[in-house]
């Protein structure tokens, strides 16, 4: 029949409206929300560098970005990526699943790429600030203060005593672990942000008051140039050196004599590096130290090259006597026993009677050094001194701030700890000139990456990072149903047949390729890398894409509260909390 | 998976269901990846309800709801009336639930898919009767409870193997799809809608209200049934090209039954002899995929 001649039309129910009008926002009790929060590689770097957006970057191949998010809080990626002891790894989430993400191999490699292409880094820099500051000492601490200072808009300059600046890293770090490249790429960086550096200029007491003339701030960053007293007989023979000095004259480029067996006494950098470097000079070395192979203080790593190149170690002995005989030396060696231990490492002492006696052709002592004169120290006594995690600030009743830092004032002597301090030094002056003496620690508190020690400047200047919650982000927080198992990159090493023939450096570069591949394994812990799984997974199409810089938002007007995304988030950067009623 | 997919959205906010739908989530990738051109045929199902109350609708599609048992038999008869304006090009996508396809609405699918009627059927599989109160169905898995298998009655035998039925029919396509693995449920849209014939895909789907799971669970519950080989991603072609699309590692299905109510009557023993069962079915997919001799 024609349905338009029907009595009685079939009547069809047609929907026309949506179910948008019914806002399911009202069944939630649960509120899912963005909440980047802090990565633990970040917390246990001492330079609080954003690890995790590092390795973001350089997994999308933004090389240059993850570079310069290095240089916001740090400026030595070239020398970090190669010698920093990188405890970030140590702390690193992806340990439990398989091994660390190798942090520091993608550090140097961020670094080699922009010196291999010429990339000038593009920083945030603040307006100029009228104060002007003297820095003195370039090595890492300086230089680092310098930077910073620089980057809040101030006009800083440095004085060195040496001929070049760099400090330890110039003058003491072998070759074969830290091209002259590598930390001249750093350092040029540091004084193209605006920094001045006057070499051959040893700031003398003299010079020191006038200098507190011209400036409002000095910073004091002069290091641990000397070494210690064995305090054994025989010590003053010539045979006798240090082993400070030794390296010093390789890096200005002399070739000291090492035929024969030389004994390095200590256990720590110093005593490695002058080792390694005699076994490559054709010589012989001999390494003796007063606690065992795991109580040293230098990296296990080194230890274990040093060895395979042909180090000998002797374990618990202390130096007693030394004496000449004929034209070489004798030293006498008390053997020493565990008595106990310390912080993890033992405690040893004298075992009573027992003493040998090795005959060599000279002895470099490595048994820790000090600042070359009291004075660097900062001053006793609690009167105007505050004392901060990395630096110490002396405020005397007239002329200018002192800041102390670097090995002078840092508890654990490395580089990025420097470089912690620079940091630390840059924010306190700024706080200070700013806002007054008494804002300072808070100021800093607010600028800790987690719960700190370490600092951020990013957070200081106002960056997206102030908005991270401080929560670190646990491995069991990891939604590891994203994460299969994939090998760490293996570091390319010279052979050590090739190694001891040179002091080339021994760390191979890695491909970009390898490269990207292992910032993909990095879980970017806390942070969103805008793998849009919250958006597929919504049953509430309830997450709406924007272009703010989260990329996508709830929309709480229909969201149920199911807590999907918050589970499905691979990395953590989202929270679910209970509902204000 | 192609951004423009996933970025276009069929679903409005606003529907009625519940936190955490596995159904839900299975909705918006299947029509994502078949696209606005689309006639939905929807036999009585959670989804008759999701959908919204009349006026409403929460699909930006055509809609026909239909009688339980007539998702195989409306949908012959939407394509026959495309064809007759000479419409080849819509899609014509049945929408049911476990009961609609596994029981209820079984006859008028076998019918329609031996007559190799051109349209793709989706079954989205939550293993029971939820939107009428958590009742059993011929897919709820052994060892289920559910409000009619309660107590020590709880469901003591298998969950009946529609893919093998449907294979039977030597129909072009039949699919397994998760909503815990999208790329792979998107990409056997796609190929459903590009092959001509019946089409048949079968979607597990969570239910944290029957499965008696926290809501914020159901994607990784739906990844665990996959992983454990519980619920293993596969497609069959003509009836006889087995593929295996994932290929899981030694995870036991004892961690998939520990997380859900629904499953927590179950005894060691029990699990045990769901695990052999679990391996059987396993190794008999991996004899039809010839991947074992
Ligand atoms: C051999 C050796 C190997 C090391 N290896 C590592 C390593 O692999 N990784 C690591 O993290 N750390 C290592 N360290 C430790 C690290 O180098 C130091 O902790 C770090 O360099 C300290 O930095 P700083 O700026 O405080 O001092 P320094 O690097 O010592 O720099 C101080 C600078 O101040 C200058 N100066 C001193 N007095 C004056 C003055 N009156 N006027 C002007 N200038 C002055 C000095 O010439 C020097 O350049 C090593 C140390 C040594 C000695
Ligand atoms: S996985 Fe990445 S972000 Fe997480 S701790 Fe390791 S390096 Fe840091």
């Amino acid at each position: 029949m024609n349905e338009a001649k029907n009595p009685n039309p079939l009547f069809m129910p047609i929907t026309y409206l949506t179910t948008e009008s019914n806002k399911t926002g009202s069944w939630r009790f649960l509120h899912p929300q963005y909440d980047e929060k802090t990565s633990p590689c970040s917390v246990a770097c001492p330079a609080g560098e954003d690890i995790a957006r590092i390795e973001m970057l350089a997994s999308q191949g933004l090389f240059k970005e993850a570079w310069e998010t290095i240089l916001r809080e740090n400026p030595f990626p070239s020398v970090c990526g190669r010698v920093c002891f990188h405890p970030c790894e140590g702390q690193c989430n992806r340990r439990e699943l398989d091994m660390a993400v190798a942090i520091h191999s993608l550090e140097r490699f961020l670094a080699d790429t922009a010196i291999r292409y010429g990339i000038k880094p593009v920083l945030e820099k603040r307006p100029s600030q009228k104060q002007r500051i003297a820095v003195i000492g370039a090595g890492p601490a300086g230089l680092s203060a310098a930077w910073f200072l620089s980057m809040l808009g101030y006009a800083c300059h440095v004085f060195e005593a040496s001929a070049e600046a760099g400090g330890v890293l110039r003058w003491g770090i072998p070759l074969y672990r830290l091209p002259l490249n590598a930390l001249l790429h750093d350092i040029q960086q540091v004084e193209a942000q605006g920094v001045t550096i006057y070499t051959g200029k040893p700031v003398s007491p003299d010079v020191l008051e006038i200098m507190k003339k011209d400036y409002d701030a000095v910073f004091i960053g002069c290091g641990h140039g000397r070494g210690m007293s064995m305090n054994v007989p025989g010590e003053d023979l010539k045979e006798v050196s240090e082993g400070l000095d030794f390296l010093r004259k390789l890096r200005e480029g002399e070739t000291p004599p090492c035929q024969g067996v030389s004994a390095i006494i200590g256990g720590g950098n110093t005593a490695i590096d002058v080792a390694r470097s005699v076994v490559r000079l054709g010589g012989k070395a001999l390494l003796l130290y007063r606690r065992r192979r795991q109580d040293m203080p230098a990296l296990e790593l080194e230890v274990e090259m040093a060895l395979e190149e042909g180090v000998k170690l002797q374990e618990l002995v202390a130096p007693a006597a030394v004496a000449r005989d004929e034209d070489q030396v004798v030293l006498t060696l008390q053997e020493m026993k565990i008595a106990g231990d310390e912080g993890g490492r033992a405690r040893v002492a004298p075992d009573e009677g027992k003493t040998r006696k090795v005959r060599i052709d000279r002895i470099f002592k490595a048994i820790g050094a000090q600042a070359d004169e009291p004075r660097h120290q900062p001053p006793a006594g609690d009167e105007g001194l505050l004392s901060l995690s990395h630096t110490v600030l002396v405020r005397g009743n007239q002329g200018p701030v002192m800041v102390f830092g670097g090995d002078l004032t840092n508890e654990t002597k490395s580089v990025v700890h420097a470089v912690a301090s620079g940091k630390e030094a840059a924010m306190a002056l700024d706080t200070l000139f700013r806002e007054g003496f008494e804002a300072i620690v808070p100021k800093l508190e607010a600028c800790r990456v987690g719960e700190g020690p370490s600092l951020s400047m990013e957070i200081y200047m106002g960056g997206q990072r102030r908005l991270r919650n401080p929560h670190v982000v646990r491995y069991e927080e990891i939604n590891t149903d994203y994460f299969g198992f994939i090998p760490r990159v293996i570091q390319p090493r010279l052979l050590k047949e090739e190694r001891v023939q040179s002091f080339e450096e021994i760390d191979l570069k890695i491909s970009a390729n390898l490269a990207m591949k292992e910032s993909e394994r990095c879980f970017n812990c806390g942070l969103c890398n805008q793998c849009d799984n919250c958006f597929i997974y919504c049953p509430d199409t309830s997450v709406m894409r924007d272009k703010d810089h989260q990329g996508r938002h709830i929309n709480y007007d229909y969201c149920k509260g199911c807590g999907l995304c918050v589970v499905e988030c691979p990395r953590n950067a989202m929270s679910l909390r209970e509902e204000e009623s | 998976m192609l951004t423009e997919i996933m970025d276009r959205e069929f679903v409005y906010s606003g529907h009625v269901g519940c936190p955490g739908c596995g159904a839900t989530i299975a909705m918006r990738f299947v029509l994502k990846a078949l696209g606005e051109k689309t006639i939905m045929v929807l036999p009585a199902c959670c989804w008759s309800v999701i959908t919204g109350p009349y006026p409403l609708s929460a699909l930006k599609i055509p809609v026909i709801h239909a009688a339980f048992e007539t998702g195989g038999a409306t949908a012959s008869g939407v394509r026959a009336a495309l064809d007759m304006m000479g419409d080849t090009e819509t899609t014509v996508l049945t929408w049911a639930g476990d009961g609609g396809t596994f029981d209820i609405g079984f006859q008028a699918l076998s019918g329609a898919v031996e007559r190799n009627e051109n349209f793709l059927y989706v079954c989205y599989d939550n293993e029971a009767y939820m939107n009428t109160g958590i009742q059993r169905s011929s897919s709820t898995p052994y060892g289920a409870w559910t409000t009619t298998t309660t107590g020590q009655d709880w469901k003591r035998l298998r969950k009946k193997n529609i893919v093998e039925v449907l294979v039977a029919h030597r129909i072009p396509y039949v699919a397994t799809a998760s909503i815990a693995f999208p790329d792979d449920l998107l990409r056997k849209t796609q190929k459903a809608r590009e092959t001509k014939g019946s089409k048949f895909i079968h979607i597990y789907a969570s239910c944290p209200t029957g499965w008696r799971i926290p809501s914020e669970m159901s994607v990784k519950i739906a990844r665990m049934a996959v992983q454990t080989n519980i619920f293993p991603l596969y497609e069959v072609e003509d009836g006889r090209k087995y593929t295996i699309n994932y290929k899981p590692k030694e995870y036991l299905v004892r961690e998939y039954f520990k997380l859900q109510g629904r499953f927590k009557h179950l005894t060691d023993q029990d699990l045990d002899q769901i695990q052999q069962m679990v391996n059987e079915d396993w190794e008999l997919l991996l004899h039809k995929a010839g991947d074992r001799s």
